[in-house]
């Protein structure tokens, strides 16, 4: 027993001297670092990781809804296709003109910037009056509706009665090359992709963490845990379920644009309840009461797959122990993954007590605290930042 | 004959087609509602229960008893056994839970993605089709049109456990208990229910029921590890037009869809395979209780 | 003496039941009131029906009106537009956002209060005004040494005080507390009362209190409505209605507290 305990305190005394000094700066610096590397790693794990960016993204523009205001969507596959239907539309249509006003060397850029867009905006077009439908109802009910809304949109995109978006066959995107001052490069290479999808998702994550920690956020946390409350304060409660669905839904359309130059294609299947579903799996695995859960749960997603899918006998069953996962955390350990990783933080350095809220009771006042911390204003969010910093590595 | 000119266009067998169809929508909504209605849980892997009692029904046909009929009551039976276990493990410790709806439905659908891998694991990825039993294995001719005499078969039995169902649920004692538990939970409890136990029990029925309609439509479709995630979708159109926890809500709703779906693709063709998902939204906006009838009826 | 809260024959029915009989009532500025009843006399449904969670059958509600001294009509208005409009409210069984830190819960309502809920852009905390208010509240309340502690790991007690910081927090015209020492021990029972003194000297907010506890009740009212069966049965000082036969009447006569 005694052994063990000074193990465990030479474990602890280790994990808190290199975790000493672990600022925000640092942090940064390191996953920046990360990032570049990773350009020049493999290029199937350059076109991993992109993926997974996308699926953060998808995830976490769910979990504003799902994770901060209570709501669990079935149908934001809705906004993801929205956005990839968008810039394929927009690619496949107004190329030839981008081309004939600015140049053939620059324009499949700005096509691709303007589609994005387009897709963004439609998103937004679309999310408005679903978004002010849908949160009229609660609980069960507002999952249906999504669901509905969701297959509602599937349906329409198969029967293409506009005739835009191709049937069953989706649009093919071709992205292009760009062609500036001699260098010429191609936006749909995955190296390139990886660049500009990095670019994309940090600058959306770091908005919706803003959003997140602003006013507005706080309230829509508040919401989540009681909604009479909330109102009982002065608070339009369906009012602001009905913002927050659209800034989700104009999160998931952006992961959407990336999606459609990922895949090459956009295809009806996007707005199928069947990949909604995959946002609401990465989310409850990573942590659904956390910032950066769904990031951590989409990597855990998608890297678990691979994994799997490295040994042909199970390849074919990897849905199985996502299933079962899901199963497990939902039933045993609603922190998901973040807030398992949380736990084991406090196990190693040596906080006791009260686990995983120790950090956010620890720093409540940390803005005047040990300069060190970036100037960590909110106390929950600075606990969820840390874990961020987790799947840089 | 001088009948409008729109009846020869119809025709008997597509509306015998039709009806059928609904009739094993009516087999797995019934169940789902029934359990949402007592339970409040939506049960996202309803579709697979009724996926799982085709198969199990398959098997026993074409491996153990050459008796349809003794293989489709098994089947039924072997999912009651599936859904009572997931209730009483995975289902029931969440009751208590603040956010208990959202949760139970997420642990359902992982049910979904286990019960797809596990049929795909054991019987693969292939089809399977079986004939209808001897006795039925003919065709009906009337109005000109042809249909397989078991599909009348399926219509009769839908209807004969609407009535048994509704007997139940009227006129036993345990269907008393279930109308009370489902109108108030803790009323019951403080009244001597076991309502844990009648829980397990309504997952039970609701469960054999889709094992039924699965086993039932053995005969009429190719089963295959897709079929799950097809009929759970139309099982939640129905049992949302219908009212969520209305039997004779979900027999209404489950025949005017597989009417829909058989005379549908005829009279409007695009925008036909969205219809019943713009009356899901319609009717959970304007009369989220349903169309026919509350809870228990 | 200026009314801040009227109804007129407010009136209440679920299905055959009358919940709430006609009650016609105006609440003066200058004075704590508590109404009592018995249980099921109709307490909680006048309550949500002030509140805007529950709709009249019939009758009205008026609030004081900020700008003229007048009356508003608030009959129709949803519970976050009476809220608005200067009423506040705390709950039978306490309601706070459980996940959230003390000071967060504040914070929730100062942001309300201040109508900046809709702000995306600037830090929820970098309000150095709010946070003074925060600050301030927390103080006057006694939360100060657990502002930053999860309101889920909080005593029942401490709870209370949170939800009548909450309530205080949007500086309503009227503040309707529902059963405060519900579930309370006698020390925390003193302390709510004192506190609940304490913060009706302090503060313009107009105080509502129903109540269980008779001492709680004699101790701190200056006006006691008795409810019984949807309507008023006796309205006057606390002498008058605790001596009245009616009163004891139906405390006796139906399940006795």
């Amino acid at each position: 027993m005694s052994a063990t305990t000074t193990a465990g305190g030479r474990v602890r005394e280790f994990v808190s001297a290199a975790a000493d000094g672990w600022t925000r700066e640092r942090f940064g610096v390191l996953g920046a670092l990360g990032l570049i590397l990773l350009a020049f790693g493999p290029s199937f794990q350059v076109y991993l990781f992109t993926d997974f960016l996308v699926v953060a993204l998808f995830a976490l523009g769910f979990n504003l809804l799902y994770g901060y205001t209570g709501l669990l969507s079935f149908g934001h596959g809705l906004f993801y296709a929205g956005g990839a239907y968008g810039v394929a539309i927009v690619l496949r249509d107004l190329g030839p003109v981008f081309a004939d006003i600015v140049g053939s060397g620059i324009s499949p850029l700005l096509t691709f910037v303007v589609g994005g867009v387009v897709g963004l905006a439609l998103v937004v077009g679309v999310a408005v009056p679903v978004g002010w439908l849908s949160v009229r109802l609660e609980e069960i009910y507002f999952a249906l509706i999504t669901l509905a809304f969701g297959m509602l949109g599937y349906s329409l995109i198969i029967q293409d009665p506009a005739g835009l978006t191709n049937g069953t066959d989706g649009i093919i995107v071709l992205l292009g090359s760009v062609d500036i001052g001699g260098s010429s490069f191609r936006i749909g290479a995955r190296r390139t992709y990886y660049a500009l999808s990095v670019v994309v998702v940090l600058a959306a994550t770091y908005g919706a963490w803003r959003v997140v920690n602003s006013p507005f956020g706080t309230v829509c946390k508040a919401i989540r845990e009681s909604p009479d409350r909330a109102s009982a304060l002065g608070i339009d409660v369906r009012h602001h379920r009905w913002m927050t669905f659209i800034l989700s839904a104009a999160i998931v359309g952006i992961a959407g644009v990336l999606r459609a130059g990922l895949a090459g294609v956009a295809s009806p299947g996007l707005t199928h309840w069947s990949t909604s579903a995959i946002a609401v799996i990465a989310t409850v695995i990573g942590g659904a009461t956390y910032f950066s859960g769904p990031i951590v749960g989409a990597f855990v997603f998608l890297y678990i797959r691979w994994a799997i899918s490295r040994f042909p006998t199970l390849e074919a069953y990897w849905e199985l122990f996502f299933g079962a996962l899901l199963i497990a955390v939902v039933l045993y350990f609603k922190q998901g993954t973040v807030g398992g990783l949380l736990l084991l933080r406090d196990r190693l350095l040596g906080d006791d007590g009260d686990g995983g809220e120790t950090d956010a009771g620890g720093d409540g006042e940390a803005p005047d605290g040990d300069g060190d911390s970036g100037g960590a204003g909110a106390t929950v969010p600075d606990d969820e930042t840390r874990t961020d910093r987790g799947d840089d590595s | 004959m001088s009948l409008p000119s729109l009846v020869p266009l119809i025709g008997v067998a597509d509306v015998v087609i039709g009806l059928s169809l609904g009739s094993r929508l009516f087999l797995i909504a019934v169940g789902l509602s029934l359990i949402f209605g007592v339970l409040g849980v939506l049960n996202f892997a309803h579709g697979g229960f009724y996926m799982l009692g085709a198969y199990v029904t398959l098997a026993v046909v074409t491996g153990l008893i050459d008796n349809f009929w003794i293989a489709a009551v098994a089947g039924a039976l072997a999912v009651g056994v599936v859904g009572a276990t997931i209730e009483f493990a995975a289902i029931r410790p969440l009751y208590d839970r603040v956010d208990a709806d959202l949760d139970q439905l997420i642990v359902t659908f992982g049910f979904v993605l286990v019960i797809h891998e596990a049929v795909r694991f054991i019987w693969g990825s292939g089809s399977y089709s079986i004939d209808p039993p001897d006795v039925f294995n003919f065709s009906v001719s009337l109005g000109g049109s042809t249909f397989s005499a078991y599909r009348l078969v399926v219509i009769g039995l839908a209807i004969a456990v609407l009535a048994g169902l509704w007997l139940f649920i009227t006129r036993t004692y345990f269907g008393s208990l279930v109308r009370g538990t489902s109108s108030d939970r803790e009323m019951a409890s403080m009244l001597g229910v076991d309502v844990p136990r009648l829980y397990t029990g309504v997952f039970f029925l609701g469960s054999v029921l889709a094992g039924l309609g699965g086993a039932l439509s053995a005969p009429l479709q190719s089963t295959s590890p897709a079929l799950g995630d097809q009929v759970i979708i139309d099982a939640f159109i129905v049992v949302v037009i219908g009212g969520l926890g209305s039997m004779s809500g979900a027999f209404v709703g489950a025949m005017l869809i597989g009417m829909m779906q058989s005379l549908g693709p005829q009279f409007i063709s695009a925008g036909s395979i969205a219809i019943p998902f713009l009356a899901m939204v319609i009717v959970l906006l304007f009369r989220p209780e349903g169309l026919f009838g509350g809870i228990g009826e | 003496m200026t009314t801040v809260l009227k109804t007129e024959d407010l009136r209440k029915q679920f299905g055959e039941l009358t919940a709430v009989d006609g009650v016609s009532i105006e609440i003066d500025d200058s004075e704590i009131t508590s109404i009592i009843g018995p249980n099921g006399a109709g307490k909680t449904t006048f309550y949500n029906l002030l509140t805007g969670v529950l709709q009249p059958t019939s009758g009205s509600i008026w609030l004081r009106d900020d700008g003229e001294g007048g009356l508003a009509d608030i009959t129709d208005a949803e519970p976050h537009e009476v809220a608005q409009a200067g009423l506040s409210r705390s709950y039978q069984i306490t309601n706070v956002f459980e996940g959230l830190t003390v000071r967060e819960n504040v914070r929730v309502a100062r942001i309300s209060h201040e109508k900046t809920r809709l702000d995306f852009r600037s830090r929820a905390s970098g309000d150095a005004a709010l946070e003074a208010d925060i600050e301030e509240l927390l103080e006057l309340t006694g939360l100060t040494d657990i502002a930053d502690t999860s309101c889920d790991t909080l005593s029942h007690g401490e709870k209370r005080t949170v939800e009548i910081a909450l309530a205080l927090a949007i500086e309503p015209d009227v503040f309707l507390m529902d059963e405060p020492t519900a579930g309370m021990n006698p020390t925390e029972v003193t302390e709510i009362v004192s506190l609940i003194r304490e913060l009706d000297a302090d503060l313009d907010a107009t105080f509502v209190v129903t109540e269980h506890n008779m001492d709680v009740v004699t101790d701190i009212s200056d006006r006691i409505v008795v409810l019984a069966e949807g309507a008023i049965l006796a309205d006057g000082t606390p002498e008058d209605v605790l001596n009245d036969e009616r009163v004891t009447e139906a405390y006796l006569g139906s399940d006795s507290v």
